[in-house]
């Protein structure tokens, strides 16, 4: 029947039909590998982006908290206690407002009257000195509060920096081996694809040679063949 | 509208596939003259013709300035044997593509009538009104026309530009990608499967099942099972899978596959029209015989071709669906927990009790 429809020697027909599978084959083969190499191009371009797992890493002396604002002196704000010294005082210009008024009423002469005033003079130095005394006694204390409360200020500081610095490389370590498991097995497997889909790719470059080669054959079979219908041309 | 390519294909492909022929008692009784002899006609006068022309050249009476028609023309006629091989054979190989299985029938019609005269199908003789010739063209190109009742109007079919459509890696018939076999592969290549599921041959081991990465889990480590109903009070527990992560980690090997096929526009157009259009198998339109394929919303090669941009995205999205749908849901439905005494079938009201208690249990509610 086919000889019959193309004409010629059988073997020509024959060889047609030969030659036009091979072209098929070949044409397929070519498709194949031009859809492989469209897919390879997606798979190296959706590729993810190599990353930097450190690149998270910041300075972690911010997380501490300073509490030392918190703390205060307690003898920062130690009073002199004057009033009982006011007292004494007052206590001595009556007595010697009463003992002048005493001396009037009496006749006294002047000598009782300046006697009257060295005492009450030496009642006011007494005073003076004991209120000295207490501010000497306030400042000491308020120097001594004020070193306690550096040293516990540096001793707070210290242990909340020690707390935030350790916890925070922590959790960045954490981040930083989170991130290259998640790459590796990313990139393995979309190594392992793109490595497949390549081999494919050679194997279809490899068929589609072949199948050119196939035809070729076929058309030279087909040659020899044909002179007889060209008539000897 | 009605397709005419669409409506033709399937009644050709019917026609050829259903033996009506042997029960056609005219057909039967008669004889069938085949003999459409295309190279013997296409050379019956070539002999006399290149003689002409060696006189002509020899005899210094050249038609021409200096011979030049004669020579290409003595040029032509040697090299046109060649020619002819070349171009019927890459004639037949793209009309073969008609008698596939998936053959897309939005292709030209008249491709599939002039592949059953080739093949001197019964119903396709020169008795049933077909005629073919091959013309050998003083440009040195040769031409195929296929003429008769299936034609309407003549096939004609140029060697020169068969050959530079084959050339630009265009096909005159397109060959539908074999989607079920780019399927099971992408199944393979997409990570939801263990390294030992695949076997040597690159295929999905038999019992293969997604790994435990994307199954779901309660926060106390164990699985988070789906019960189903078997019936009969009885129950069983199945896996639940993690969809969306699946979804996302699928798509980039998806894309890449689609983009594969984009790299031939006629064969997304036959991938969409066979399979990926309404979700169909070949087998599916083989049984409904008729317009099972894509029908009214088949993409038209004529039309569509070059494929906007808004088609190539739709392709996208629905040869997604169609991999999910009719490949990847088979392993994450119905799978039996891979821990054996939480596979056993069980009692359906003491499962629901049980289930309740926990909930109790669990949120301090006794």
């Amino acid at each position: 029947m086919v000889p019959a429809i193309i004409g010629g020697a059988f073997s020509v027909a024959a060889g047609l039909f030969g030659s036009s599978a091979a072209k098929r084959r070949a044409a397929e083969q070519k498709r194949e590998r031009d859809r492989l190499k469209n897919k390879l191009n997606n798979l190296e371009n959706s590729r993810q982006e190599i990353i930097n797992p450190y690149e998270g890493i910041t300075n972690l002396s911010e997380l501490a908290t300073n509490l030392s604002s918190q703390m205060s002196n307690p003898f920062a704000n130690l009073s002199v206690a004057t009033s009982a010294a006011e007292m004494k005082i007052e206590e001595a210009d009556l007595a010697l407002a009463n003992t002048l008024d005493t001396i009037r009423a009496t006749g006294g002469g002047a000598g009782g009257a300046t006697a009257l005033a060295q005492a009450a003079l030496k009642s006011k130095k007494g005073v003076a000195a004991s209120i000295e005394m207490q501010e000497k006694q306030n400042e000491d204390k308020r120097a001594a509060g004020e070193q306690q409360l550096q040293d516990k200020q540096l001793a707070e500081e210290r242990r909340m920096q020690g707390i935030a610095m350790s916890e925070g490389q922590r959790m960045q370590q954490a981040d930083v081996a989170g991130k290259q498991f998640v790459f590796s097995q990313t990139e393995n497997r979309q190594m392992q694809e793109l490595d497949r889909t390549a081999s494919l790719l050679g194997a279809a470059n490899q068929a589609y040679a072949q199948s050119q080669s196939d035809q070729t054959g076929a058309m030279t079979g087909m040659l020899g063949s044909l002179a007889g219908i060209a008539g000897g041309l | 509208m009605e397709n005419k390519n669409l409506f033709q294909n399937l009644y050709l492909k019917q026609f050829n596939e259903s033996n009506a022929i042997a029960y056609n008692e005219r057909f039967v009784s008669g004889s069938s003259d085949y003999n459409f002899q295309l190279l013997d006609n296409a050379y019956r006068n070539a002999g006399r013709t290149y003689a002409k022309l060696k006189i002509a050249i020899e005899t210094n009476s050249c038609m021409s300035e200096d011979c030049a028609l004669e020579l290409t023309g003595i040029k032509n006629l040697e090299e046109s044997p060649k020619a002819s091989l070349d171009f019927l054979s890459s004639l037949i190989a793209e009309l073969s593509v008609t008698e596939e299985s998936s053959f897309d029938p939005n292709n030209n019609y008249k491709y599939t009538a002039a592949n059953s005269l080739m093949n001197g199908r019964p119903g396709f003789s020169k008795t049933d009104g077909y005629q073919a010739y091959l013309d050998l063209l003083p440009d040195g190109s040769q031409q195929i026309v296929f003429l008769g009742p299936a034609f309407e109007t003549p096939l004609v079919i140029n060697s020169a530009a068969l050959n530079a459509l084959l050339e630009s890696d265009t096909s005159l018939v397109v060959s539908t990608p074999d989607i079920n076999k780019d399927m099971l592969k992408l199944l393979t290549e997409v990570g939801l499967f263990a390294q030992e599921m695949i076997s040597e041959n690159g295929e999905l081991a038999s019992g293969a099942k997604i790994t435990e990465e994307y199954v779901m889990m309660n926060t106390d480590g164990s699985f988070d099972y789906e019960i189903i109903d078997l019936g009969n009070g009885k129950g069983r527990n199945v896996l639940k899978y993690d969809l969306e992560k699946i979804e996302k980690k699928v798509t980039p090997f998806i894309n890449a596959e689609v983009a594969g096929l984009m790299s031939s526009e006629q064969d997304v157009i036959a991938a969409w029209n066979v399979y990926i259009s309404k979700d169909t198998s070949v087998e599916e339109d083989a049984q409904m015989a008729q317009n099972a394929n894509a029908g009214d919303t088949s993409w038209i090669y004529e039309l569509d071709l070059p494929l906007q941009q808004d088609k190539k995205v739709l392709f996208e999205i629905k040869y997604k669906e169609y991999f999910m749908n009719n490949y990847l849901k088979q392993f994450t439905t119905n799978q039996l927990p891979t821990v054996k005494e939480d596979a056993a079938v069980f009692d359906l009201a003491e499962a629901k009790k049980a289930k309740a208690q926990k909930f109790l249990d669990d949120n301090d509610l006794n």
